[in-house]
C-alpha cells in the first residue's frame, strides 16, 4: 500500500511540475503567440514540400505500372504550368533572386490547388475502379498539401518581409495571371480519362520537385548555416 | 589506254570485293542500346551505350536527342570525355526539369541502327560522387572510448547553395569480421559510433545519396585501432568473481563440515534394532553362535534371582546314555547356557573330550552358559566334538574297559563315573553372595561335565541300561573310568526325580537303591574345554588330579550315600585311604548349607588333616556355592 501511494504522490508531483503548456503559434508574432523562427518555418515548409513530392511520386508510379508501358510521356502534350517561367539549372536559379523565386513557388503552388482536387474526383469517380485504396487516399493528401505549403510559404515569405530579408519589390502576384486560362482545358472539365491523370501527376511531380528545390535554394541563400 | 585503266579498276574492285564476298557476310551494324545516363552534380550527365554488332564493318554511332516539347534533334557535343561510346553533356547543354529523348545511332557502310530512345530527366539520374575527406577519431566520454566520424560531400556536389541536399551512410565493421554494420547519417557530416571492443582495429566507409537519386559509390576505407580499456571493466568483474567463488568455497566446507547432519535432518535413519550387544554384521555373517555370544551379559542370568535352587536341581545331571530326548529335555528346563551342553550331548555323544576338573568348569561355565544361549547350535557342537572323541574314546575305554574294568557297566567300553565329581571353582570361594553365581557356574559345569558324562544314545549303551552313565574321556588322560552303576542309578534316580520335563527311559529304579556300591568311582577331574569331563579315580592322593589315571586301589571314592528328603544327593566318600579328598557334593536342590552340612557329614570318616585343610576349602566353597566340592583343588592343598 505505501508504495501505491508513494506512486501515486510521485506521479502527481511530477503532473504538476513538468506541465506541458501549449502556445499557438503565429506568424505575424503577435501578442500571446509563440513566434517560430524563419529557421523553423523553413524547415517546416520544405518537410511538407518534400514530402508531397514523395507522394506524388509514389502516385505517379503506380499508374504508370498498371496503364504505360510506354516510356514516353507527355508525348506532345504541355504541363499547363509551362507559362511560369521556372529557373532549369543553378546559375538561372541563383540569378533570378530571392523574391522572384518566392514568386514562383508561390505561383507553383497556386497552380496545383485545383487540378489536384480535379484529379482527387476524377479518380473516385472512375468507372474502371483502376485505383485503389492507396491512390485515393494520396490523391487526397496531396491536394490538401498543396494548400497547406502554399499558406506556408505565403506567411513565410511575410516574415522574411518582416524581417527585411526580402524586398518589397516583390509583389504578390496572382497565380491566374501566370496561368494561361486555357491550362483547365489541358484537363478536361469533368471527366479526365487515365491518360488525363498521368499526364497530370507527372506534371505535378515535377513541379513538386521544383518547389523543395526553390525552396531549398531560397533558405540557404537567405540562412546559410548546417544544412547548406 | 583508257580502256585497259578502267579495266584495270574493274580488276581491282574485283580483287577487293570477291574475298570480302567470299569470306565474310557484311551486314548493317546491330542495334545499339543505351545503358545508362548518370549526372554526378545535377548540373552534367554523361549516358553510355553498348554497340550491337558490328556487321564486319567499321561502324560508327551518334548520339541524338531532342529536348522536350522541340522538335529540334541535337547531336551530343561530347563524344569523348566520358570515354568510349558515351556521351558527355556539359553545363550549357544540360537543362534540368526537361525531358530528353536521346537515341543512339549506329552506321556502317551497309546501313545504320537506332537505338530504342530513353527519357531521361536530370533530376531522377543523380549519382553523386562519394563524400570525400573522411577522419575517423577516437574520442572518449566518461571514460568509455567512441569513434567520431566526420566526412566532407563530394566537391562537385553544391550542397552549399542547396542545389543539392545530400544523405550520408556510413558502415562499420572488424578487422576480422565479414558483416557490415550500417548508420543512416541523414543530412549531418558527423556521426559517433559507441560500444567498441577494447583493442580492436575498425574499418569505416561513408556514401551518400541526393534527395531523389542513386547512391554513391563507397568512401574510401579509414582504418582506426580501438586502444585497450578493459582495466576498468573487467576488474570489476574480476573482483567480482573471486569474491564469487570465495563465498563458495566457504559453503562447500559449510556443508561438508555438517554434511552428516544435514544427512540426518534430511534422511533420518532408520532406526535398527537395539538389542544390547546384538550386532548385525554378524548375523549378517551367518555365524549364530557369535551373535548369541555377543549377546550374552556377564549378568545373565540374574544371579539375585533366588532360584538358584532349581538351578542346583537342574545340574545335577546324572544320565543315562541314549536318552538324547532326555538330554533335551533336561537342557531345557536349565535357565542357564549350561542346558545346551546336556543338549548337545545327547544327541549323539555326549560332549567328549578333555574333561579338567580344575579349571575347565570355570572355563566351561562360561562356554556354557553362552552355549546356554543357544538352543541346538551348541548342543550340536557339544555332540561333534563329543562325537569326534568318541571314536577315539571309546577304544581307549574299550582297552580300559577289557583290561580293567571289573564292573559289568563297562563292558560296553563306557565309563560309568561319578558325576557329581565337580570341582567347585575357586571363585566360588571368595564370596559367599557369588554363591549364587557359584551355583550357576557349577551349573553350567556341571551341565557341561555331565553331558560329558552323558553318553548320547548308542547302540552300546543302550545296552546296559539306563542306569549307566558315560563319561567323557580327555584327550590328555583316559582316565580308567569305574563305573558305578549303583551311584549312576542313585543319581539317575535324583536328577529324574528332580527334573520333572525329562522324559526318563529308564526307570527309576536306581532310587531305591542308593545304596549300592559300585565297584570304582572316578571323581571328575575337569572338564575340558569341549564340555568333556575328564574324570580321574580317586587315589589316596589329593593331588593326583591331573596324574596319569591310577588304577583303582582301593582309594577312597566319592559315593553317594543317599538321597534325603530334599531331593539333596549325600555323597559319602569312603575311607579307604588316609587322604581324603572330599567328594563333590551334588546338590540338586539349592540349599546352600545342605551341601556343606552333607558334605560334612559325609565326610566324618575323612582323616582330620584332610579335613582340615579341606574344610575351609569346603567351607569356602560352601559358602561360595551350593554343595559343590572340588575335589580338584582340596587335593591339591599341601596338608593333604
Amino acid at each position: 500500500m505505501s508504495y501505491i501511494s508513494f506512486a501515486v504522490l510521485t506521479l502527481v508531483y511530477m503532473e504538476l511540475s513538468m506541465r506541458v503548456v501549449t502556445a499557438p503559434i503565429c506568424a505575424y508574432g503577435q501578442a500571446g503567440c509563440h513566434a517560430p523562427s524563419l529557421a523553423d518555418l523553413f524547415e517546416r515548409v520544405i518537410q511538407q514540400s518534400s514530402r508531397m513530392h514523395g507522394i506524388s511520386s509514389d502516385l505517379h508510379s503506380e499508374l504508370e505500372q498498371y496503364f504505360f508501358p510506354r516510356k514516353n510521356v507527355l508525348g506532345k502534350h504541355k504541363c499547363h504550368t509551362y507559362g511560369i517561367l521556372t529557373p532549369d539549372d543553378k546559375e538561372n536559379a541563383q540569378r533570378l533572386g530571392r523574391e522572384q523565386l518566392t514568386d514562383v513557388i508561390l505561383s507553383l503552388l497556386a497552380a496545383w490547388s485545383d487540378p489536384l482536387s480535379q484529379l482527387h474526383r476524377s479518380m473516385s469517380q472512375d468507372q474502371n475502379q483502376n485505383f485503389n485504396d492507396h491512390s485515393y487516399s494520396k490523391a487526397l493528401e496531396i491536394s490538401d498539401m498543396v494548400h497547406e505549403l502554399r499558406e506556408g510559404v505565403a506567411i513565410m515569405a511575410e516574415k522574411m518581409k518582416l524581417l527585411g530579408v526580402l524586398g518589397n519589390t516583390m509583389g504578390y502576384i496572382s497565380p491566374e495571371s501566370l496561368v494561361p486560362s486555357s491550362a483547365f482545358t489541358f484537363y478536361k472539365q469533368g471527366e479526365l480519362n487515365s491518360v488525363d491523370h498521368h499526364d497530370l501527376l507527372y506534371c505535378f511531380r515535377r513541379d513538386s520537385n521544383k518547389v523543395k528545390n526553390y525552396l531549398q535554394i531560397l533558405k540557404c541563400t537567405i540562412l546559410p548555416g548546417l544544412d547548406c | 589506254m583508257m580502256k585497259k585503266a578502267v579495266e584495270l579498276v574493274l580488276l581491282l574492285l574485283l580483287l577487293f570485293f570477291t574475298p570480302h564476298i567470299m569470306g565474310k557476310r557484311y551486314s548493317p551494324p546491330g542495334k545499339p542500346t543505351l545503358t545508362r545516363c548518370r549526372s554526378p552534380e545535377k548540373e552534367t550527365f554523361t549516358c553510355w551505350w553498348e554497340p550491337g554488332s558490328d556487321g564486319g564493318l567499321p561502324t560508327t554511332h551518334a548520339l541524338y536527342y531532342r529536348k522536350e516539347s522541340s522538335e529540334r534533334v541535337y547531336e551530343c557535343p561530347d563524344y569523348h570525355t566520358a570515354g568510349e561510346n558515351s556521351c558527355f553533356f556539359n553545363k550549357n547543354d544540360t537543362s534540368i526539369w526537361v525531358n530528353y529523348n536521346i537515341t543512339v545511332v549506329a552506321t556502317n557502310t551497309l546501313g545504320s541502327a537506332f537505338s530504342d530512345p530513353v527519357d531521361v530527366d536530370v533530376v531522377y539520374i543523380v549519382k553523386p560522387n562519394p563524400p570525400e575527406k573522411q577522419t575517423v577519431t577516437i574520442m572518449e566520454d566518461k571514460g568509455w572510448p567512441f569513434l567520431r566520424v566526420s566526412w566532407e560531400p563530394p566537391q562537385k556536389a553544391d550542397t552549399r547553395s542547396g542545389w543539392i541536399t545530400l544523405i550520408y551512410e556510413l558502415r562499420v565493421k572488424l578487422e576480422e569480421e565479414n558483416e557490415w554494420e550500417m548508420h543512416l547519417a541523414g543530412h549531418q557530416k558527423t556521426f559517433n559510433i559507441f560500444s567498441l571492443r577494447s583493442g580492436g582495429k575498425y574499418l569505416v566507409e561513408v556514401r551518400c545519396k541526393p534527395d531523389h537519386g542513386f547512391w554513391s559509390e563507397w568512401s574510401s576505407t579509414s582504418y582506426i585501432k580501438v586502444p585497450d580499456y578493459f582495466h576498468r571493466e573487467k576488474s570489476v568483474w574480476i573482483l567480482l568473481t573471486i569474491f564469487s567463488a570465495f563465498i563458495f568455497l566457504i559453503l562447500t566446507w559449510l556443508l561438508h563440515m555438517n554434511s552428516r547432519s544435514l544427512k540426518n535432518c534430511i534422511l533420518p535413519p532408520v532406526p535398527g534394532p537395539k538389542i544390547k550387544g546384538f550386532d548385525n554384521q554378524l548375523l549378517k555373517n551367518g555365524k549364530s553362535d557369535e551373535i548369541f555370544s555377543a549377546l550374552m551379559v556377564s549378568n545373565f542370568p540374574p544371579t539375585t534371582s533366588s532360584n538358584y535352587e532349581d538351578l542346583l536341581v537342574e545340574y545335577l545331571e546324572v544320565y543315562v546314555p541314549v536318552e538324547q530326548e532326555l538330554m533335551q529335555e533336561e537342557s531345557k528346563d536349565l535357565h542357564g547356557g549350561c542346558l545346551k551342553c546336556e543338549r548337545s550331548t545327547s544327541d549323539s555323544d555326549s560332549g567328549r573330550g578333555s574333561c579338567d576338573s580344575h579349571t575347565l568348569l570355570m572355563d566351561k561355565c562360561g562356554e556354557t552358559k553362552e552355549e546356554g544361549r543357544h538352543t541346538d547350535r551348541a548342543s550340536s557342537r557339544m555332540l561333534t566334538e563329543a562325537q569326534r572323541h568318541q571314536k577315539g574314546w571309546e577304544k581307549d575305554t574299550l582297552t580300559y574297559a577289557h583290561g580293567d574294568m571289573v564292573s559289568p557297566d563297562m563292558s560296553n567300553g563306557r565309563v560309568k563315573t561319578w558325576p557329581s565329581v565337580f570341582s567347585p571353582l575357586p571363585q566360588y570361594s571368595s564370596n559367599p553372595l557369588d554363591k549364587q553365581s557359584s551355583l550357576e557356574m557349577a551349573k553350567q559345569h556341571c551341565l557341561s561335565t555331565s553331558s560329558c558324562l552323558t553318553q548320547p544314545g548308542h547302540s552300546t549303551k543302550e545296552a546296559l541300561g539306563p542306569s549307566n552313565w558315560d563319561f567323557c574321556l580327555g584327550n590328555k588322560q583316559p582316565h580308567l573310568l569305574h563305573p558305578q552303576t549303583q551311584v549312576g542309578r542313585q543319581l539317575q534316580a535324583h536328577s529324574e526325580v528332580n527334573i520333572s520335563n525329562i522324559g526318563r527311559k529308564q526307570a527309576p529304579a536306581g532310587l531305591q537303591s542308593p545304596a549300592l556300591r559300585s565297584t570304582e568311582y572316578v571323581e571328575v577331574q575337569r572338564v575340558n574345554e569341549e564340555d568333556l569331563v575328564l574324570l580321574q579315580p580317586v587315589v589316596s592322593g589329593c593331588g593326583r588330579i591331573e596324574g596319569y589315571p591310577q588304577m583303582p586301589k582301593g582309594k577312597d571314592y566319592s559315593k553317594v550315600k543317599g538321597v534325603d528328603s530334599d531331593n539333596m544327593l549325600l555323597l559319602q566318600r569312603e575311607v579307604m585311604e588316609e587322604d581324603w579328598c572330599p567328594g563333590v557334593d551334588q546338590e540338586i536342590n539349592g540349599g546352600t548349607g545342605n551341601c556343606y552340612t552333607s558334605s560334612t557329614v559325609n565326610t566324618t570318616q575323612k582323616p582330620t588333616a584332610c579335613i582340615h585343610t579341606a574344610m575351609p576349602v569346603q567351607g569356602d566353597m560352601a559358602l561360595a556355592m551350593n554343595g559343590y566340592v572340588d575335589t580338584a583343588t582340596m587335593c591339591t592343598l599341601p596338608t593333604c
